[in-house]
């Protein structure tokens, strides 16, 4: 029985020293053969020898050749899984070709200045309306205080449908839908496509981009107007920027503004600047406090009501924002300018 | 308006700098645009706006700048040298329409030396952009120019009977213009006409019959006011635009005329000229001037300022305002008549906010109340579709919502497009019908540019004729032609296909929770035969998909195949009508079973869906085809199919010979109703155990 124990000492010392030696997966298997292996393997040819021995010794080596067992099975499956994981090591990558890519398509620039637009207001509590592209006279003009035969309807050079229809020339007729459908308190952002008569230049195109805003409230002042848009230059602008409110004339507003922000191309440094024309101010916005006369043509009492209302081309800002010389680029659609606010 | 800074100071001492009074002007909303150096004098461009022409003159605007500078009015001396006749005998005047022209003067200006006006004239008129022409017709401009007032010169030896009829025209009548044309009139134009017949487009333009010329000895001077919705309808029916129709369609000072025609009869006396005796005006019904009732209490509502009693009375005093106090805080204003704009209260506190100084005005944030919002919902569900999109590949674009005609035919939707009367060309003179038109011009445009794929979409509205109404449809479009996906060392590109499309598709629809969609093979005239599906959605068809026809392409052209989809989007961006839950995660695993059949190549994969859901198979959690190939060593016509079945029961552990009982009844059905043929024996893989 000593014998047979001391053999087994033996073989667990020749394993290990064996063992050491393994380097790949051919000599871990001959390992598992020469130990583990049903007819050939030494473990089972002592299970053999133990039929000589009586029942107690039986129990006690047999034990020992289990415990044996066990170790090598597990030193063998512990080298296996190492060596099969350096296995896929063992092809040299080289680690400086690109990764993979994804072809991830990219927003329309004046979408995605818009979304960044909405985002400023509907923090502070706006939302969002619309209204159709194709718009009625009425809708378009009267409601908004514009008397047929104005000449404050030259300025907006219109597209016409019939006599009556037209293509909205702004995102002011919105105002005039949810007004007769909503009472205040109202607090509403419009974006939208809007339409003029104009041939593409580098300033001009037949079809563009505004977003238009309307609050009303009882209390609702000039000053609530000027807070509500520096809140939204400043924002917008991230840089600080300097704004300037200056009277203006729209039939829909009384009093009326624009809005000029220090110019963001040249800063008002470059006398030549074909973007501020050497002013340092640029016109960006259009506002002011709602017409009693459009209240009354919603039947809001402009007594007891009051409001503001502003409005922007987006095209126009995102180009002074990402200083882009000519607005027809943004529908031209070259996916080499689209793509590049993939970045943005 | 282009405005001398010289003439201004012939009404206003100007002692600061330049850029002061730049400054000065903006304050108070005459934006100089642009100026330029002319010689000694300096040339603003100011913007003017449609409410205010009584600012389209030099004295206008000295009148703003001298209230907000504090400074006082230069008035000119008019001195008249007359004859001993009087104006009234000389002319008869008759005003046959009251409402077209409340009011009309004039003066008889005599032995005038018709020529070149003196240099300080010819300087003045050219400072402003103007070519001067003679003595007289320099003078009318000045006058114009000076007082925003416009005024016409007659010879008056060509006025027929020496009467003056402000009449409507006849409708055959015409007027001759200086240029020698004849310019047809019609029923509704208001003409200044002698005995005979119309001499001048009242308030637009004279004719040549009456013009002055170099044997002009004496001139009757028009000075009139006419109604500016009739000038403005007559000047665009004749298409004729004058500095004269300019002011007046905006609105005329009803005060002016007999002044204007005095300056005018001044300034020619000044040139060796003498004029008749006395203003011969004809005013039937004289206007009241307006007055409004202004409360100090409203500014501060309006404005969310409190301005001081003492400004508001000096900026309107300056202003040529009188006021009138009826009580504490509360005045009446009389409103001069040459500032038309000003009707209402309100329009009094923007002049009195002006003045103050629109700076000067705090900056607050309005307070927020609560009150409902709108659900965003829409918004919400575009940004779903577009990043959705985004992740496909497609690159977002905007197209103008115009069309031109010629591609619109070539879709032949059957829909009635929408034509603009007075397109910017006739290129662009439809709205689209269909959003694929503009997708395709972007094809053709990166093509050139050297893209090799090109996958992109655009969300917008389409307009067609629906019986009498003019419908606005929201649309998404998306086309796909060329290689798919990045280039990149170790992927090979593929080229987009059918699948490329619908699998946005219907990837789309379920990512907007709108699972119970379905296609249907349909023929639709942008696509080729046999290559387009229709998408159905709550019992309604809302979009195609497909390759799009081979002669919609060529007339771009595009020679690729393009494959696209055009959708309805309202029905997509409605609100679920189930609110969102979460579904509990079954612990039991899943049996997954493929299945491969030999099948003819004519049985639709919707078949079998449709098949296997009829068999209302217990337990089967998910189905779905994972390989399809044909060819070697698969017979002609003949195709091999695997389908997987994946079954889970939410209670226990499936066993294995009840799946194998399931699926047996699966195949037995399916080689029954298809006849197909089982290939090969089937794998049962048990998922958790990866046991065979």
């Amino acid at each position: 029985m000593n014998d047979l124990k001391e053999k087994i000492e033996e073989c667990k010392k020749d394993f290990e020293r064996e063992f050491s030696h393994v380097e790949d997966e051919d000599s871990l298997g001959e390992m598992r053969n020469l130990y583990l292996g049903r007819k050939r393997g030494c473990l089972n040819r002592f299970i053999e020898d133990l039929r000589d021995l009586s029942p107690e010794e039986k129990a006690e080596v047999g034990q020992k050749i289990n415990k044996l067992k066990k170790y090598i099975q597990e030193k063998i499956l512990e080298c296996h899984e190492k060596l099969s994981f350096s296995e896929k090591r063992t092809e040299k990558i080289d680690m400086t070709l690109p990764g993979r890519k994804r072809y991830w398509g990219s927003p329309h620039p004046v979408i995605l200045f818009q979304q960044e637009i909405e985002e400023i207001f509907l923090k502070i509590g706006f939302s969002i309306e619309s209204g159709p592209n194709i718009e009625t006279d009425y809708y378009n003009f009267e409601a908004l205080n514009f008397p047929p035969y104005h000449p404050a309807r030259d300025d907006w050079d219109t597209l016409y449908i019939t006599d009556d229809l037209l293509l909205r020339t702004h995102t002011s007729p919105v105002q005039i839908r949810v007004m007769e459908k909503k009472k205040p308190p109202i607090r509403i952002i419009i974006p939208g496509k809007v339409f003029r008569k104009e041939k593409p230049d580098p300033t001009h195109l037949p079809m563009f981009y505004q977003l238009e805003g309307l609050v009303v409230d009882h209390g609702i002042t000039f000053a609530h107007l000027k807070g509500t848009l520096e809140y939204f230059l400043k924002t917008l602008f991230h840089e600080k920027i300097d704004i300037r409110f200056r009277p203006s004339f729209f039939p829909f507003t009384e009093p009326s503004a624009e809005v000029d922000i220090n110019c963001t191309v040249c800063g008002g440094k470059d006398k030549k600047c074909r973007v501020c024309k050497g002013s340092g101010w640029i016109e960006i916005l259009g506002a002011g406090m709602v017409d009693p006369q459009v209240f009354k043509n919603v039947d809001i009492d402009p007594e007891k009501y009051s409001g503001f209302a502003f409005g922007l081309g987006i095209d126009r800002t995102a180009m002074f924002a990402y200083h882009i010389p000519d607005m027809r680029y943004f529908y031209d659609n070259d996916l080499r300018f689209i793509r590049q606010f993939l970045r943005k | 308006m282009k405005t001398s800074l010289k003439w201004l100071r012939n009404y206003i001492e100007l002692n600061i700098s330049f850029q002061q009074l730049v400054d000065v002007l903006n304050n108070i909303g005459l934006v100089v645009e642009s100026w330029e150096k002319n010689h000694e004098d300096v040339i603003l461009d100011i913007e003017t706006y449609a409410n205010r022409p009584d600012t389209l003159g030099h004295l206008g605007i000295a009148r703003e700048l001298a209230a907000a500078l504090r400074l006082p009015l230069k008035e000119e001396n008019e001195v008249v040298t007359e004859t001993e006749e009087k104006t009234s005998d000389l002319i008869d005047i008759q005003i046959y329409e009251e409402n077209l022209c409340p009011r009309y003067s004039g003066i008889i200006v005599r032995d005038i030396p018709v020529g070149p006006s003196p240099q300080w004239l010819k300087t003045k008129i050219n400072a402003i952009g103007l070519k001067p022409i003679n003595n007289v017709v320099d003078v009318t401009n000045f006058v114009l120019f000076s007082t925003a007032h416009p005024l016409h010169a007659f010879d008056l030896s060509k006025i027929s009977g020496s009467r003056i009829i402000v009449r409507k025209a006849n409708r055959e009548e015409t007027l001759r213009s200086l240029e020698g044309e004849d310019i047809p009139l019609s029923s509704d134009m208001l003409v200044i006409a002698d005995k005979e017949k119309p001499i001048a487009l009242a308030g637009i333009i004279g004719g040549e019959k009456s013009a002055v010329s170099d044997s002009t000895r004496d001139v009757f001077i028009e000075s009139a006011c006419f109604n500016a919705v009739s000038i403005r309808k007559t000047r665009k029916k004749v298409g004729i635009e004058t500095d004269a129709s300019y002011r007046f369609e905006r609105g005329a000072d009803i005060s002016a005329p007999p002044r204007a025609a005095t300056m005018a009869a001044s300034l020619l006396t000044r040139l060796g000229a003498k004029a008749t005796q006395g203003i011969i005006d004809v005013y039937p019904n004289p206007i009241k001037a307006r007055t409004v009732v202004l409360r100090h209490h409203r500014i501060a509502e309006l404005l969310g300022l409190e301005i001081e009693e003492d400004f508001i009375k000096e900026v309107l005093i300056r202003l040529g305002f009188k006021l009138e106090r009826q009580q504490q805080g509360i005045w009446k204003i009389t409103i001069p008549y040459f500032r038309i704009d000003i009707e209402r209260e309100v329009d009094v506190i923007e002049e009195i906010a002006r003045f103050y100084g629109y700076d000067k005005i705090p900056v607050q944030i309005p307070p927020l109340k609560s009150f409902k919002q709108g659900s965003g919902q829409e918004r919400k569900n575009i940004n779903k579709v577009r990043q959705l999109l985004f992740h496909y590949g497609f690159d977002e674009v905007v197209n103008y919502d115009f069309i031109d005609p010629e591609k619109e035919k070539k879709f032949n939707s059957g829909l009635i497009p929408v034509e603009i009367r007075n397109p910017v060309s006739s290129k662009v003179s439809l709205m689209r019908t269909t959003l694929i038109a503009g997708l395709l011009e972007n094809i053709a445009y990166n093509k050139n540019r050297g893209a090799e794929g090109i996958h992109i979409f655009e969300q917008g509205n389409i307009y067609f004729w629906d019986e009498e109404e003019c419908v606005e449809q929201p649309m998404l479009a998306l086309v796909s032609t060329g290689l798919l996906g990045a280039e990149h060392w170790q992927m090979r590109r593929e080229n987009t296909d059918f699948f490329q499309i619908k699998g946005v598709l219907e990837e789309l629809m379920r990512y907007l929770g709108h699972e119970s969609f379905s296609f249907k093979e349909e023929s639709y005239p942008y696509f080729e035969l046999g290559y387009c599906f229709r998408l159905d959605y709550g019992g309604e068809s809302i979009g195609f998909l497909g390759l799009l026809r081979k002669e919609i392409l060529d007339s771009y052209p595009i020679k690729d195949p393009v494959w696209a989809a055009e959708m309805k989007m309202r029905r997509l961006l409605e609100r679920r009508s189930k609110s969102f839950q979460y579904s509990p995660i079954i612990k039991y695993p899943s049996v997954s079973r493929d299945v491969s059949f030999i099948a003819d190549n004519h049985v639709s994969y919707q078949d079998i869906m449709g098949a296997v859901g009829k068999l209302s198979i217990p337990y089967l959690e998910k189905f779905e085809i994972c390989d399809r190939f044909s060819g070697d060593p698969i017979p002609r016509n003949k195709v091999n199919l695997t389908l997987r079945f994946v079954f889970r029961n939410s209670k226990r552990t499936l066993l294995a010979e009840e799946v194998d009982s399931i699926q047996k009844k699966i195949i037995d059905a399916l080689k029954e109703k298809f006849n197909f043929q089982l290939r090969e024996k089937e794998e049962k893989i048990d998922k958790r155990t990866g046991k065979d």
